[in-house]
This record gives C-alpha cells, sequence and structure tokens, in this order.
C-alpha cells in the first residue's frame, strides 16, 4: 500500500508498525519510573520555575497560545488583516486584479 | 437503465429538490422519506456512471438523439447537448455524492424544523444537481448554466439563516463575486460560440487556434474560475462563506469550490490543452496556489471565531490544489503526473477533513450558542466524540501522518520541489503553521477546565461526522489502492486523455 513520488515513496502501514513500536518503547521507559505518585498532593501542582502559585489560580485561554508568535509576527499580520477589509467593493477590485493578470499572462504566453 | 444514469444523477436531485417543498407541506415524514430515497439514488447514480468511466473508458450521453450514443450529426457535427464523463468527471462526481450524503445525514437533526427545514433541503439539492451537473456537462453554455444554479443555491445556503445579520451579508459578497465570475464565464462563452460557431467543449477544443480572441476566452475564464476557487487575492469572498453558512452545508460548498478547481483542469487541459499549452499558465495557477496557502494560514491565526478559522484553513488546502495543478500545468508529464495525483487525492481528502471540521463547529454551535475562542474551553468534557472528531480533522488538514492529508501532500511537496524548491519550502512551512493553528484551536474549544454546560451531539450528526473520520482513516492507510483506483483514472483523463475525450465525442 505504499505510494511513490518518483524521488520517494510513503508507506502509511510501514509508520504505523514504526510508531506503535515508539510508543512501545515509550510504555517501557515509564515503567522504569518513581512509583510514588499521590492523587491530590503537591505533587499535582504544575513546576513554573520554582514560583508559588498565586492562590487565586490562572488560567491561559486556548487562544492565547502561540502569543508570541503572532506577536512576532504582528506588523504581517496587521497588513494582511487590513487588507481583508470586508468591503465588497475590494473584494471586486481584487476580482479584477486577478482578471488582468490572468489575462496578461496568457496573452504573453 | 443504466445507460440513462448520467442525466438521472443530475435531474433526480434537480426535480427532487422542487418536489420536496409540495411534500413537506403534506408530511414531514414523507418530506424526510423522499430527501433518504433521493440522496441514495443520486449517489447511486454518480457511482455507477463512476464505474463506467474508470472501467469503459469515457461516457458520452446525447439528450435528444434517439439514441443516447448519438453525439453528432450526420454531418460531423455536435448540435446536441452532451454529458462527456471521463476519469476526471466522474471522480468529481464521487466527492459530489460522499459530500451529499453525508450532508443530509447530518442535516436532519442540524436544523429545527422552525428554521424552515424543508427550503434547506431543497436548497442542498439544488446545489448537489448543479455540482454534478457542473462536472459531467460536454458543453460550455450549460457548463455557465450549472455554474449558476450552483451559484444561487450557495448563496441562498451561506444567507440561511436570515434571522441573523453576518449571514446575509456574506451571501450578498459571495454573490457579488460570483455574479462577476460567472459573467466573466458567460463573455468568454460568447467569444468562442462568435469564433466557432459551437457550444460543445470536444468541438471547440479540436477547432480553437490560439487567436487573439482564443487568448481573451481564456484568460476571462481563468479570472472567474481562479476567483470561484478561491485563489488570492480574489478569495475574500470564502472565509465569509464557508464561515457563515450552516454546517450542514458547507460540505458541499467544499465540493462546489472543488468543482471550479475541476473546470480549471477541463479549461486548462481538455478546452485550450491543443493550442494554448503554454508553461506560463501553469506558473500562474502555482503562484496564486502558493500565495492562497501562505495568506490563507497566516490569517488564520488570528482569527478568534472558529467557522472562520477553519474556513481559512479550507481555503489554505484550496491553495495546495492550486499549486499542484499549477505545478501539474508547466510539467504535463514526469513529476508532473505526481503533482496531478496529488492535487486530485487532496480535493476528496480535503472534502473529508473540512468537512469533519465545519460539522464538529456546527455541533460546538448547537451545543453553546457560541464559536467564540474567547468564550469556549473545556467542552471535551462533555463533547468527547465531537473534541476527538475535531483532533482528527485537524490533523489530517494540518497533514500529519498517517493520515490522508499526509499522503496527498506528500506527492504535492515532492512534485513541486521538482518545480521549485522555493515554493516546496514555503508550501511545508504554511502547513506546519496550520499545524500549530489548529492545535490552538483545539486546546482553545476543547481543553482545559470547563466553562460552560453543552449537551452533546444527536447520534445522527455524530454518525455524519464518523463516515467522514472514517474516510480520513481509509485514505490515509491505505492510500495506494485508492490511487490506483479512482485519482489514477482521473489524472490520466487530465494528462492524456484529451484525445479519448474528443474521440467518444466527435467519433474517428
Amino acid at each position: 500500500m505504499r505510494i511513490g513520488s518518483g524521488e520517494g515513496f510513503w508507506g502509511p502501514i510501514v509508520w504505523v508498525i514504526l510508531a506503535l513500536g515508539i510508543l512501545a518503547m515509550g510504555f517501557a521507559v515509564w515503567l522504569q519510573g518513581r512509583r510514588t505518585y499521590k492523587r491530590g498532593t503537591e505533587q499535582e501542582e504544575p513546576f513554573l520555575s520554582g514560583e508559588k502559585l498565586s492562590k487565586g489560580g490562572g488560567a491561559v485561554a486556548g487562544i492565547h497560545l502561540y502569543w508570541g508568535f503572532a506577536e512576532a509576527l504582528r506588523p504581517l499580520l496587521s497588513r494582511l488583516v487590513a487588507f481583508h477589509s470586508g468591503f465588497v467593493g475590494d473584494y471586486v477590485g481584487w476580482l479584477l486584479v486577478v482578471l488582468v493578470v490572468s489575462l496578461l499572462v496568457v496573452m504573453l504566453s | 437503465m443504466l445507460i440513462h444514469a448520467p442525466i438521472l444523477a443530475i435531474a433526480v436531485p434537480l426535480l427532487g429538490a422542487f418536489s420536496l417543498l409540495g411534500l413537506a407541506y403534506l408530511s414531514r415524514t414523507l418530506r424526510n422519506i423522499w430527501a433518504c430515497l433521493i440522496s441514495a439514488f443520486t449517489s447511486a447514480m454518480a457511482v455507477a456512471v463512476a464505474i463506467r468511466a474508470f472501467t469503459e473508458g469515457v461516457v458520452v450521453y446525447t439528450l435528444g438523439a434517439a439514441s443516447p450514443t448519438e453525439s453528432v450529426t450526420a454531418g460531423g457535427f455536435p448540435i446536441r447537448i452532451v454529458l462527456v464523463v471521463d476519469g476526471l468527471g466522474a471522480f468529481m462526481g464521487l466527492i459530489a455524492a460522499l459530500a451529499g450524503v453525508v450532508a443530509l445525514v447530518y442535516y436532519f437533526q442540524y436544523l429545527k424544523e422552525e428554521e424552515g427545514k424543508s427550503l434547506g433541503l431543497s436548497l442542498l439539492l439544488l446545489l448537489w444537481a448543479g455540482i454534478l451537473g457542473l462536472v459531467y456537462t460536454g458543453d460550455l453554455f450549460n457548463f455557465f448554466v450549472f455554474l449558476e444554479i450552483t451559484s444561487i443555491a450557495a448563496c441562498a445556503l451561506i444567507g440561511y439563516r436570515t434571522w441573523e445579520s453576518r449571514p446575509p451579508e456574506a451571501a450578498f459578497k459571495t454573490m457579488a463575486m460570483y455574479t462577476l465570475g460567472g459573467l466573466l464565464v458567460l463573455i468568454s462563452v460568447g467569444i468562442l460560440y462568435g469564433e466557432y460557431d459551437a457550444l460543445n467543449i470536444a468541438y471547440l477544443s479540436k477547432a480553437i487556434t490560439g487567436s487573439l480572441l482564443d487568448k481573451l476566452a481564456l484568460g476571462l475564464l481563468l479570472g472567474g474560475l481562479l476567483m470561484k476557487a478561491g485563489a488570492v487575492p480574489a478569495h475574500m469572498w470564502a472565509p465569509d462563506a464557508y464561515g457563515e453558512a450552516p454546517a450542514t452545508a458547507t460540505i458541499v460548498l467544499v465540493a462546489n469550490t472543488q468543482a471550479a478547481i475541476y473546470a480549471i483542469l477541463r479549461v486548462v487541459f481538455t478546452l485550450f490543452g491543443g493550442a494554448l499549452a503554454a508553461p506560463g499558465i501553469g506558473w500562474l495557477i502555482a503562484s496564486l496556489g502558493i500565495t492562497t496557502v501562505l495568506v490563507a494560514v497566516l490569517m488564520a491565526v488570528v482569527q478568534r471565531h472558529l467557522g472562520r478559522l477553519v474556513a481559512y484553513g479550507a481555503v489554505s488546502q484550496l491553495g495546495y490544489m492550486l499549486l499542484a495543478v499549477g505545478v501539474g500545468a508547466v510539467a504535463r508529464g514526469g513529476f508532473g503526473e505526481v503533482a496531478l495525483t496529488g492535487g486530485i487525492f487532496h480535493m476528496i481528502n480535503d472534502a473529508a477533513s473540512v468537512g469533519l471540521l465545519f460539522f464538529v463547529v456546527g455541533a460546538v454551535r448547537r451545543a453553546t450558542g457560541s464559536v467564540d475562542l474567547l468564550s469556549l474551553g473545556g467542552l471535551g468534557h462533555t463533547l468527547r466524540w465531537e473534541a476527538g472528531f475535531f483532533l482528527l480533522g485537524a490533523l489530517a488538514l494540518a497533514g500529519i501522518p498517517p493520515l490522508n492529508g499526509f499522503a496527498s501532500k506528500f506527492l504535492i511537496y515532492e512534485s513541486t520541489f521538482r518545480a521549485s524548491p522555493i515554493l516546496a519550502a514555503l508550501a511545508l512551512l504554511a502547513s506546519i503553521l496550520l499545524l500549530a493553528v489548529v492545535v490552538r484551536a483545539f486546546q482553545g474549544a476543547f481543553l482545559g477546565p470547563k466553562v460552560r454546560e453543552a449537551s452533546p451531539a444527536p447520534r445522527g450528526m455524530l454518525v455524519a461526522m464518523g463516515i467522514l473520520a472514517l474516510v480520513i482513516v481509509v485514505f490515509g492507510l491505505f492510500p495506494g489502492f485508492f490511487i490506483e483506483r479512482i485519482v489514477s483514472p482521473a489524472v490520466q483523463a487530465v494528462l492524456t486523455g484529451r484525445e479519448a475525450y474528443l474521440a467518444a465525442v466527435l467519433g474517428g
């Protein structure tokens, strides 16, 4: 059930067997771990560089995941958001751009 | 009856869409049974057509002739309307069948009666008929007519929630774009008809000489179809439409957009494949494809609306298909064949993964009344099946092995690398970014502490999601099986099937 690209191949069944092997190895390593874990103790608290959690707790919503990444790309992203203005006149304008480029390419081909 | 399968696959849902509204006045049960019968029959006809096209070659069906196989008159001129189904059309018919069936299964428990269930069902069948007509027709004017049928039905479905403000606005914008795109196609059809006195695609393909008017017609067709395929920068209607349409309609809307990519293949490789087979057109499509991938993925990063986030993910996948079509048109053989195999295989993979994601978004909206990631969280505690399905669809969309999205993207990356390593690197980078985006959406909606109550989706909706999940896993684990049986005939129809297409219609 492999597929070839002329340069390489992809065999999902082989991949699944390998993945299962790696999972089994991981499980074997896990079995070697300490057995002193107790539910409901301080062992369940997240380790934040040795800092203690505030009593009020805190939550980071999924929307904040990759916040730094989005922040780093903000100059580009803000331009892209502005480009998607939501005005139908702009939509039509960009359709005309695609049309003109298509016509130019076809005429020059 | 099987000889009439091509026309029955179009006529039954078309007539069924209107008769269903009459039956709905008599009894809802009767309406539901009728819709199931139409759906089952249409799918069976699409499968029958596909089997014939894959085993016997190009299927030709002539309307108005003494026999459905008489496509030309005694003088050798194709005057009648013909349906011509080769491997590519048959493959698209299968995608439409899959989308139509799962949409209907999902539909029955998704919309409430007071939300105009009968009208929605009717529009769904109309859109289905339009897509099948678009991919089966061998006549350029009928192609335009079916394009318009799909546009009208799609816009009505997008603006279906008239009691909210955003869907009608999205429908208006989509209608404005579809109308202009349709106009470009109509002008192009008019130019070719004026030049050659014919509308038959096979006849035109043989007659086209590559004149200035032919080039003008090709440019206009490409402009209209690239817009309908969601190519950047004419893509902006797509996230509006996908994000606001009812979830049940979205998978059929995705199939509708893919029909535009089918049309680009038909125009570039069949209609103008003889006189105007220039690599420049391939580079144009590939460039727009990679731009679409990058812009859509970056826009997905900033979305808070789960539906729009998935919509931008869907647009990015259309970019991968355009990239593959472009590379295929540049090379026309060798690695071009690999690119087209990846691109065409990606169509069905995309329909399954994007369809599944939109179905989950619909289930989330139904369960919580919101799709704003800032107000969602912890839904995995109560919507366990939905969470699993979302994760599966998201990983498939991002091209994570061993799911189906990886198999098709693998072929696209490898072949694109042969055409341009820079394009391949950008495509790969966008896929990684998309993974980050969908992981963020999964984390935001389903993980973490429970923030609101939600009721799980009814069984019918879960069954529809389950069918798509099964497609994702099975196509991912056995890609070779499906490529050999349903994708390769479509690829061969594109690359080497032009002569067979012409011969099947015109004889000789």
